[in-house]
């Protein structure tokens, strides 16, 4: 459930580079599209160095 | 009838068997089985029972207790260990030199003199060839490498003895990873050695599977322990229930010199606890330059963009002075040529009328009466009015003549009539 946001994340986070990259983009767009970009990555840097403490009471509950 | 001399005591009939086996087996001989039931006694002493199957459906066919006495195990184990990479232990194919021997007591058995590691090693190569061909005709020999690494590959269950030392080396590579990624580890203990880990091993495997969701691989360690037993790793139950494991296993079982089955159907083999660690740090790593990539292209790409606006718009600008500088230009010749055209045309129009009121000037002169008085004709008035018809002059009434010279002063006669 959780990589699964991630994966999305970064599918999405690459959406937004490859439309930015095509050149297509109005400034206007631009401007949202690297707003939500750095909410993805911010999101995803989380994923790598910070610590679910939800995830990891329910792993040290498995019995 | 005679019981005494037609018939044996157990002791006599066994005596009788001990003696016939001693002559018509009295050397040692190479035998070809698989070790079952190893164990030893406080006298060093080595009992097991070697057993024979069928290829086809490993039914046991043929049974022998056998017997290493202490002196020779001692010397026979670390040998055979040595050669083979492997403990002398159950579930082993072995070629060994025994003699046979009966006891009244204890009956048939089979005294280990010799072996042979060669063959095992041998065997355990076949056996290995054997699993893998059967995983590979059952088409999952190469499921589980299939599988796609999750991102980031974080959540690692982790199947080990609690106690060893590679556990720990694990644990301590992955908590100190240098870059401080984050990583989620769950033990699920096994027997990692001995009969039972076949089992135990896919039993935590079967744990771990109802917690699928929750990891990300499945990490299957042993720390190289002074004993090195692979026999369980070659097992064809373990492999392919490795090998259709819904996540990626990989394997770090302590051992350079062979690869086991586990190792090949495993998605990644390592040599060690710590480079499964190691391997899941590189992973980890990697879904962070790709995220950092990302950023710098966002940053850099947008950036560009921005720049690009910013020249366009500073084009614009200068182009918009540009043209309306242009347009200006263009309106006022306009209005000046507006302005050009305006007097030529009024110019025009009062040539116009002055031409017109010209002519009617003419026309005018030519019409009036002293013009016409000057032609013949004359202006007759009575009382100085116009007199236009006969019936206004009575006889003898004054009238006057006027022509373009002068005034005629008339008295009327008669008048007639047209």
């Amino acid at each position: 459930m959780e990589k699964q946001t991630y994966t999305q994340a970064k599918k999405e986070l690459e959406g937004i580079v490859n439309a930015i990259e095509s050149g297509d983009l109005d400034v206007d767009a631009l401007t949202d599209k690297v707003k939500r970009a750095s909410e993805l990555i911010t999101f995803c840097k989380e994923k790598l160095t910070k610590t679910d403490s939800e995830l990891q009471k329910i792993l040290e509950d498995i019995s | 009838m005679n019981t005494s001399t037609t018939s044996f005591s157990l002791s006599e009939l066994n005596g009788a068997v001990k003696a016939a086996i001693r002559e018509s087996l009295p050397d040692t001989y190479w035998l070809r089985a698989e070790t079952s039931d190893v164990r030893r006694n406080q006298n060093g002493h080595c009992y097991l029972e070697f057993v024979e199957k069928d290829p086809v459906t490993q039914s046991i066919v043929a049974r022998a207790r056998g017997i290493i006495w202490s002196n020779v195990f001692q010397m026979l184990s670390v040998y055979f260990e040595a050669e083979t990479g492997q403990a002398f232990t159950s579930g082993l194919n072995v070629l060994v030199s025994v003699s046979v021997d009966f006891h009244e007591l204890y009956g048939y058995s089979l005294t280990v003199v010799d072996i042979d590691p060669s063959f095992t090693v041998g065997e355990m190569a076949r056996n290995r060839q054997r699993v893998l061909k059967q995983l590979e005709e059952e088409g999952v020999l190469t499921l589980n490498k299939e599988l796609t690494l999750a991102e980031p590959v974080n959540r690692i269950a982790v199947i080990s003895s609690p106690t060893a030392a590679g556990y720990g080396d694990f644990h301590d590579q992955l908590e100190n990873n240098p870059a401080g990624f984050v990583f989620y580890t769950k033990l699920f203990p096994a027997i990692m050695q001995g009969e039972k880990s076949e089992q135990s091993i896919i039993d935590a495997l079967e744990r771990i599977y109802l917690h699928r969701e929750l990891f990300d691989a499945v990490a299957i360690i042993r720390g190289g322990g002074a004993t090195s037993e692979l026999s369980c790793f070659d097992s064809y139950l373990l492999a392919t229930n490795c090998a259709q494991f819904p996540l990626p296993v990989v394997s770090g079982i302590g051992h350079e010199r062979d690869v086991t089955v586990l190792d090949a159907v495993a998605h990644t083999r390592a040599k060690t606890p710590t480079a499964v660690a190691e391997f899941f740090i590189t992973r980890v790593t990697e879904t962070a330059r790709q995220l950092v990539d990302l950023e710098d292209r966002v940053v850099r790409e947008s950036r560009t963009i921005l720049q690009k606006e910013q020249s366009e718009l500073f084009s614009f600008s200068k182009d918009v002075v540009h043209v309306s500088n242009v347009l200006l230009q263009r309106e006022s010749s306009f209005v000046l040529q507006m302005g050009r055209q305006l007097a030529s045309s009024a110019k025009r129009i009062m040539e116009r009328g002055v031409h017109f009121v010209s002519t009617n000037e003419q026309y005018i002169r030519m019409v009036s009466p002293e013009n016409i008085l000057k032609r013949g004709y004359t202006l007759t008035l009575k009382d100085g009015k116009i007199i236009k018809s006969i019936r206004e002059l009575s006889p003898g009434e004054c009238l006057s003549t006027r022509f373009a010279d002068g005034t005629v002063l008339s008295e009327v006669k008669t008048s007639t009539g047209n």
